[in-house]
């Protein structure tokens, strides 16, 4: 190594040749001499990190495998209101959050998988499903009926899904930069309005609204006046305003209020 | 069909309810937003969410309290190296570089170390933050733009500036000398400095004239002395002693 600086020192001016003892201030002046040092971000540590065997999606049933299926009244009440399973996450790091209720059928599905397993990196990411083939069956009349005559076939099948419930975790060695754009592609032609959050944004989230909570400087809340059915207001309010505190109505969410 | 609607309704054979309501609402679940009762509307005026009053608008005023970061292995490094080098150098010249080639340096460098100067570069951002903690706090200044330090055990200033001269680019902006901060006018000015030696003498000299000229006016011939004193005498009674004082001396 000491050879080779030599060799090319000396190729350079005659000066250095000539103090070969000192060639301590030599090595240090072929560096360059640059206007700043930059200072690098220390790369995250992906050594705990296990990519399980199927990085990508799993093909989701368009029916479920039922002996006789059933007809099933609407129940649309599994739309409404926060969702109280699979609203955190499990194995991966940055996930599709539904921000309102909805039902999301075989196409929706297809269509998230075979994006998702397309843009992605199988040998650094992975992806799961936080949300069950569709199951709900949903019947429909054929075409110029009229009312009456019992109620419809089964045409097909959905999963119902409810505010701040996670739709599909992508984990492993990346970033969120590196997957952002591929969940957002996906996140917007869903039926619900969603959103691409990691795990901190998430807590971000919740953080926020119970900062919201308690630094509201309102004395009057919804809470407070139908719980304790001030005016009456429990006439024209049903049993989920007094759960949901005002902050739901039908499947919409409003993050506004407290 | 209307056979099994009405067998629900019908409790008892014949009887129908007095009142059936003919308008229906739209379900709790809709994909539009229901349109809400004015009671409803109202509630939720009332319990708005209010933001709690800010004096200034958050962005208006820096953090009284910045946020420290904290430091990388890095920049720790980096400030171990600075404190060596602030602890064992007399002599710190901040020195400004603008447009000059690697090979320039190089020469530079090597005529530097020819006299024991070193060359040495920081980041500005960790210099000033080692300095901010340190006795030198007044020199943060002096570090910006594309600087470098000259340091020295020995002061040796005369080198380093003729060394500066014959490279244009390279601006003086400053230094640590002795543990005294100097301007670059500072520094010239301590150049033309007589070596400390030089002056140990002179001020010897100086303290030393009286009894020297004393010892070798008696080392003299006596007869020169008596009449030295006795034109001193004169002098005296005369009243103009300024002038033939200086000139009895020359005559000695």
């Amino acid at each position: 190594m000491i050879s080779l600086v030599k060799a090319a020192v000396g190729g350079m001016t005659g000066i250095c040749r000539a103090h070969s003892h000192q060639l301590a201030p030599l090595q240090s002046c072929l560096k360059v001499c640059a206007a700043g040092l930059k200072t690098y971000q220390i790369t995250p540590d992906y050594s705990n990190v296990v990519l399980p065997e199927k990085p990508k999606l799993k093909f989701l049933n368009k029916v479920p495998n039922l002996k006789k299926a059933k007809k099933e009244s609407k129940k649309l009440r599994d739309i409404q209101g926060p969702a109280r399973a699979a609203n955190s996450f499990t194995s991966g790091q940055y996930a599709i959050v539904a921000l309102g209720g909805g039902y999301l059928h075989w196409g929706h599905l297809e269509m998230m998988r075979l994006t998702i397993n397309r843009k992605m990196d199988a040998r650094t990411t992975f992806a799961r499903w936080r949300i069950n083939a569709p199951y709900k069956p949903i019947t429909r009349k054929g075409l110029g009926q009229r009312m009456g005559g019992g109620k419809g076939a089964i045409d097909h099948y959905v999963t119902p899904v409810r505010y701040g419930r996670l739709i599909v975790e992508l984990g492993g060695k990346v970033e969120l930069g590196e997957v952002e754009h591929i969940l957002i592609e996906v996140a917007k032609k869903l039926p619900f309005p969603a959103k691409v959050m990691s795990r901190e944004g998430l807590e971000e989230m919740q953080r926020k609204q119970k900062e919201m909570e308690e630094s509201n400087q309102n004395p009057w809340t919804f809470k407070r006046i139908v719980e304790g059915n001030m005016l009456g207001i429990r006439k024209v309010l049903s049993p989920f305003d007094l759960r949901n505190h005002g902050r739901f109505t039908g499947k919409f969410h409003f993050p506004e209020r407290v | 069909m209307t056979a099994t609607l009405c067998a629900t309704l019908l409790r008892n054979q014949g009887w129908l309810p007095l009142i059936q309501s003919v308008r229906h609402g739209s379900k709790a679940v809709t994909r539009h937003k229901r349109p809400l009762h004015i009671l409803k509307q109202k509630l939720l005026a009332v319990t708005q969410y209010i933001p709690p009053v800010r004096p200034v608008p958050p962005g208006a005023y820096p953090s009284k309290n910045k946020h420290v970061q904290e430091d990388n292995g890095f920049t720790l490094l980096l400030k171990k190296d600075l404190k060596k080098v602030f602890e064992e150098c007399k002599m710190i010249a901040v020195v400004q570089k603008n447009g000059s080639s690697a090979e320039e340096m190089l020469v530079l460098k090597h005529r530097l170390f020819k006299h024991g100067i070193i060359v040495k570069s920081f980041p500005n951002q960790v210099t000033r933050s080692f300095l901010s903690d340190s006795v030198y706090c007044n020199m943060a200044p002096l570090f910006i733009g594309p600087t470098v330090l000259f340091v020295s055990k020995e002061p040796k200033v005369k080198e380093m500036l003729s060394a500066l001269k014959a490279s244009p680019q390279m601006t003086l902006l400053g230094g640590c000398i002795d543990n005294t901060l100097l301007s670059a006018q500072g520094i010239v000015g301590y150049s033309k400095l007589p070596s400390v030696t030089v002056i140990q003498g002179e001020l010897v000299s100086g303290l030393t004239m009286l009894t020297s000229r004393t010892a070798s006016m008696l080392q003299r011939h006596p007869a020169h002395l008596s009449a030295l004193l006795q034109q001193y005498i004169k002098q005296q009674s005369l009243g103009d002693g300024v002038e033939a004082a200086p000139k009895a001396e020359e005559a000695t």
